[in-house]
This record gives structure tokens, C-alpha cells and sequence, in this order.
């Protein structure tokens, strides 16, 4: 059995390259179809495992919650809120934490100037805790400090992208920003942290907490955003348990009623940007399939052709002994290597595309191909192989010898 | 005893509404070793004669002893079977695999005996011998000339020591000097004890052998044997 595979490979073989061109033609759609699955794929698993290691070093181990107000209540114009009771309350009785801070959104404007420059940056009210937090360090100057808060003092730490974007000299501290019409004074530009899905993370404004809440006004309105990072050895699970009751309590929820919050993990961030990214990948690779069916029926049509072509060559062998399985095999087996050729052509052309896109575009991570996209990759081709080449090995299989013999 | 055993052999094709008997009640013995001819013009019967001994087609009705065994309710794959340890096939137009060499042509029929690589090539390079042409095994169909083909086509029937050597007009492509010489090969096969059966509607053709049968109308006109040139 094993030796009849082996001679029908050959044979199959001789007799694809004996049509050159019009094997290469005919197997161009799945060439086409595996190029673009290898290539979609080799970008988005890059670009996975770069998230990946970019949140393990962000740490792990930190929580954010948010206010969250469920649609119903948003249309009855309700808001629900995040206060600095709240704050409180987890200072004083949360377990397991090591550091937290409130952070405050600027809620007016997001516009900074500088001179005669005007950009648009990230703006947070925040406190010296947001170091330890979310991993911020000072590359020039320092961090925000507790007696900042504490005298609502008008300074700002800085990231990279901002002092780029206000052309701001490189050592920025001691220069003087305005935002909403008050001056603030740079005493820090901290450390560059790159880009996570283009998202820039350089480009924020840092200024207290209490700031903020003056800049804003209205202070029973402010609804915050509350960071914290947990001991060494903290369950993260637990604690956001812990949290949830803790708030739910706090804010005279019902069994019945749904929290009016949601603590968000930085490993449910990163299984969220899986998430999209696993959706992208689902999508296009539903495109591509829709291009290897295609590819599959071009080599059906081809099958058939040749079949019809080697007519008299079937029934030669046929009249001197073949079997029908002897046949069968030989187209079948045709028809998957033909596409299984086209799906390696196609492996080597997408790993090939997708390293030329992930390099040319800057600061994009490099191209990654997983075992399993290969082996799917070579698998669906086979399987498109095998799936239309039955029918016209079928049709060959069953001519009979008279007739072919006869044929011209 | 019988190498061949037919009884009454009819078959009919239908044409439309008209029913075409193309062999109508044949009955005939070969025995081993038996230099036979079928003779006739076209439309005797003799193509289809030629396709029921050769287990290629299936009659409409009678029974067909080949080697003792009824091939009668055999199907497709047995007939291959059959066709493939019986018969060694000789056509008019050489039906060669053109893209295999001579030597691969003649090593084809064992493919599906299951033969390792070493044991076909020794058989087929054995038959091509035999038949003259060992010095141009690794030549394709196309650069061989008609002779040369017939030659590929009688090694690919010997290699597979059938019972019977059925010839279809084996020299109906060949000009005059080219088919005495293949029909002095099949001489020489017959005094080596090959069964031949040759169908052809050339009388310098069938004076080479030693039995003539005669198909008119899809019926044994005549008979006959005959003192063959070899015999």
C-alpha cells in the first residue's frame, strides 16, 4: 500500500511538472489563500506576544476600577460615580494592597500650550502612588510628591510624546504649560514607554489629585478612577472579591442590582486586546478560506481537464490491469500534492509578507508564525486538495476501458 | 484441454430503437500454444471479438471459460485482475504512456501486481531484450519509431507471462518492411509456446497463422486451419 502511494506520487509528480505552467496557475489560489493566512497571522501572533510581554512588564498585579453605569440608568440620565469616599474607604480597609491612587481625567479640556504651541494630551489628576501603580518613572526631574497634593501646587510631570508634540527643549523642567488657563510648572519628563496597539503611552499630562479636583470645581460631581497595585503574593482574584463587596456595600446595592462598577485587571486588558486581536484573526481567515475554496475549485477544473486529457492513458491502463483504487489514487493524490505545493509556496510567500509588513511599518513588533498556522495552513490545503480532487478521480476511476481506448 | 472455451456468445448494442447484434451465437475452442487469426471486414464482429476475449467488455449472453474459470458475473476490478495475469494486449496505435520510457511502459502492468522497483526492472529489461530493444530503454514513445513502439508494446505484453497474446491490427500504422519484422517476432513467440491471437482484416496477416477464423455478421462464417508459414 505504502509502495503504491509512493508510485503514484511519482507519477503524479512527473506529471505536474510536465504541465509547468498550468500546474502553477492552477494551485496560484491556494498559493494566494495560505499566503494571506500565514501573513494575517505571522502579524497578528507578533504583534500577541508583544502585548504580552509589553503588560508583564507594566505588572501584572494591578487593579483599575471604574465607574459603570448600566444603560437603563443612563438613560434616565443617571450617572453613577466613583467618589473619594470610595477612595477611602479601600485605603482603610481593602487587604493587600501596596500602593493606590485616585486618578482624575480632566473633564474641560484637554489642550496644553506651551508658547505658541497648543496639543491635545492625556490629562490626569493624579497622585506620587501612580509611580509604583503604573510604572511611571522620571527620566529628567521628579515625580509628583505628596506635599504636592497635599498644597494643590500647580506643577506637571510630563511624558516624551507631549514635550515632542510642544516642542518643548529636552530638558523640560522649569518650563511653565498652561492647561485651562492656569500655569503649571514641569518638574519632571518622565521615561519613554513606546506604543501598546498604537496606542501612545508617552503622551500624558500628570498633575495632583487635588489640582484637579480645584481645576474642576464642582468636587461632589467628580467621579474617579482608582488605581492600585497588590502586595507580593496578593491573590489578585480575591482582592478584586474583596473589592466588589466592599463597594457594593458601600454603595447600598441589593442582591438584586448589578455592581455600578468594574474592577478591571491588567491581565483582563491583555485578554481583551487577545480578544480583538483573536477576532481580527477569525474574520480574515474566514476571508482567506473563502479564496482556498476558490482555489479548490481551479484545481478541480484543472482535474477534470486532465482527466478528460488522459482519457486513452486511463484506459491503456486500465486494458493492461489498473484497478479502479490503482486510478482513484492517481488523480486523488495528484490533486493533493498540487495543492499542498501551492499551500508550502503559500507558507513561505506569507512568512515572507508578513515579516516585509511588520518591519516596514516603525516600531511595530517582528512577525511571529505559530506551529499550529503551518500545520493548518498545510492541512486545509490538503484537505482542499483531497475534497476536489474526488470528484474528477472518481470520474476517472469509472471510465470505461473500451471507451477510453477508443477516445482521441 | 481448453485454454479458451466460448459457448454461444451473443452481444447486442442498442442503436436508438434498432438492436445491433454484434455477435450472435459464437462458439469456439483455442487451445494452448494456438496460432489463431479472426478475420473479417468491418462490422464482422471482430473488434467486439476482440474485446470479449480480452475480458474488456462483458456478453450479452453466453459463457466464456478463460484458463477454466468463467469470467461470467465478474466485475470491473476482477476483469482488471483478470486482464492483468491472462492477457498481454497488442494494439493497432502501440498505446504507449507517453510520458514514461520504454523501459517504464514495460514495467507499468507490474505496478499493479505489486512488484518492488528491483524485481519490475529486472522482468521488463528480461522482455525488452527479448524483443530487441535493450539499447533503447531509457528512450520516450515519441522518439521511438513506429516499429520501436510495437516492439515497447509486445515486451509490455510478455513481461506479465499471460496465457494469451491478443494482437488488434498489430501492424495497421506499420509500413510493409516494419510489419514483416514484427509479424516474424510474433513467429518466433509462437515456436516459443505463446498462445497469440491475432484480429485483423489483412490476408498476408493471417497466412502467417495456422488457424483462420472467418466473422461475418456477427456470426463464424468459417473455420479453418491452415498450413501456417512458421508452422
Amino acid at each position: 500500500m505504502l509502495f503504491a502511494l509512493f508510485e503514484s506520487s511519482r507519477s503524479a509528480l512527473s506529471s505536474i511538472f510536465a504541465h509547468g505552467l498550468r500546474s502553477f496557475l492552477t494551485t496560484l489560489g491556494i498559493v494566494i489563500g495560505v499566503a494571506s493566512v500565514i501573513a494575517v497571522v505571522s502579524v497578528t501572533q507578533g504583534m500577541s506576544a508583544f502585548i504580552g510581554d509589553t503588560f508583564a512588564s507594566l505588572g501584572s498585579n494591578s487593579l483599575t476600577i471604574e465607574s459603570q453605569t448600566p444603560t437603563a440608568d443612563r438613560m434616565k440620565g443617571i450617572r453613577k460615580r466613583l467618589t473619594a469616599a470610595d477612595l477611602e474607604l479601600i485605603e482603610k480597609r481593602g487587604e493587600g494592597i501596596a500602593s493606590i491612587t485616585p486618578i482624575l481625567y480632566a473633564n474641560r479640556t484637554s489642550q496644553v500650550k506651551y508658547g505658541s504651541q497648543t496639543a491635545f494630551s492625556q490629562i490626569m489628576g493624579t497622585t506620587y502612588a501612580f509611580q509604583d501603580v503604573g510604572q511611571y518613572y522620571t527620566a529628567v526631574g521628579r515625580f509628583l510628591a505628596q506635599s504636592d497634593n497635599q498644597t494643590r501646587r500647580r506643577i506637571a510631570v510630563i511624558g516624551d510624546k507631549t514635550r515632542e508634540n510642544l516642542d518643548l527643549p529636552d530638558n523640560p523642567v522649569n518650563e511653565y504649560i498652561e492647561i485651562g488657563g492656569e500655569w503649571f510648572k514641569v518638574v519632571g519628563l518622565l521615561e519613554t514607554k513606546g506604543e501598546i496597539m498604537g496606542f501612545n503611552q508617552d503622551d500624558l499630562v500628570l498633575i495632583p489629585y487635588a489640582t484637579m479636583q480645584s481645576l474642576q470645581g464642582n468636587q461632589a460631581r467628580t467621579d474617579i478612577q482608582i488605581q492600585l497595585s497588590l502586595t507580593e503574593g496578593a491573590d489578585v482574584e480575591n482582592v478584586s472579591q474583596q473589592l466588589t463587596a466592599l463597594l457594593r456595600n458601600a454603595h447600598d446595592l441589593s442582591a438584586s442590582e448589578d455592581n455600578d462598577f468594574v474592577i478591571q485587571t491588567s491581565e483582563q486588558l491583555m485578554e481583551t486586546f487577545d480578544e480583538i486581536i483573536g477576532m481580527v484573526t477569525i474574520v480574515i481567515g474566514g476571508i482567506v478560506s473563502i479564496s482556498l475554496l476558490v482555489g479548490g475549485i481551479g484545481i478541480m477544473n484543472i482535474m477534470l481537464v486532465s482527466v478528460t486529457e488522459r482519457t486513452r492513458e486511463i484506459g491503456i491502463c486500465k486494458a493492461i490491469g489498473a484497478k479502479r483504487h490503482h486510478i482513484l489514487m492517481q488523480f486523488l493524490i495528484e490533486a493533493l500534492l498540487l495543492s499542498l505545493l501551492g499551500g508550502l509556496i503559500g507558507l513561505g510567500l506569507g512568512f515572507g509578507l508578513g515579516t516585509l509588513i511588520a518591519s516596514s511599518i516603525p516600531g511595530f513588533p517582528p512577525a511571529a508564525i505559530p506551529w499550529w498556522a503551518i500545520a493548518l495552513a498545510l492541512g486545509f490545503s490538503g484537505f482542499v486538495g483531497v475534497l476536489f480532487g474526488i470528484l474528477p478521480a472518481a470520474k476517472a476511476a469509472n471510465l470505461d476501458p473500451i471507451d477510453a481506448l477508443r477516445y482521441e | 484441454m481448453a485454454l479458451i472455451e466460448l459457448q454461444n456468445i451473443t452481444k447486442y448494442y442498442e442503436m436508438g430503437t434498432q438492436v445491433v447484434k454484434a455477435l450472435d451465437g459464437i462458439s469456439a475452442q483455442v487451445k494452448a500454444n494456438e496460432y489463431l487469426a479472426f478475420i473479417g471486414s468491418s462490422g464482422s464482429g471482430k473488434s467486439t471479438m476482440l474485446n470479449i476475449l480480452g475480458c474488456l467488455d462483458k456478453p450479452t449472453s453466453g459463457r466464456y471459460l478463460l484458463n477454466q474459470k468463467n469470467v461470467e458475473g465478474l466485475d470491473q476490478n476482477e476483469l482488471s485482475e483478470i486482464r492483468n495475469l491472462e492477457i498481454g494486449f497488442i494494439f493497432q496505435s502501440f498505446n504507449l504512456l507517453p510520458r514514461a520510457n520504454a523501459l517504464g511502459n514495460v514495467m507499468q502492468p507490474l505496478i499493479y501486481r505489486g512488484l518492488t522497483l528491483k524485481e519490475r526492472r529486472q522482468k521488463a529489461e528480461d522482455a525488452l531484450l527479448r524483443v530487441g530493444l535493450s539499447d533503447r530503454m531509457d528512450h520516450l514513445p515519441n522518439q521511438l519509431s513506429g516499429g520501436q513502439r510495437q516492439r515497447v508494446a509486445i515486451a509490455r505484453a510478455l513481461v506479465t507471462e499471460p496465457s494469451i497474446l491478443l494482437a488488434d491490427e498489430p501492424t495497421g500504422n506499420l509500413d510493409s518492411k516494419t510489419s514483416v519484422e514484427i509479424m516474424q517476432l510474433f513467429d518466433e513467440l509462437h515456436q516459443e509456446g505463446h498462445t497469440l491471437i491475432v484480429v485483423t482484416h489483412e490476408d498476408e496477416i493471417a497466412a502467417h497463422c495456422d488457424r483462420v477464423i472467418e466473422m461475418r455478421d456477427g456470426k463464424i462464417a468459417s473455420d479453418m486451419a491452415q498450413q501456417g508459414v512458421t508452422a
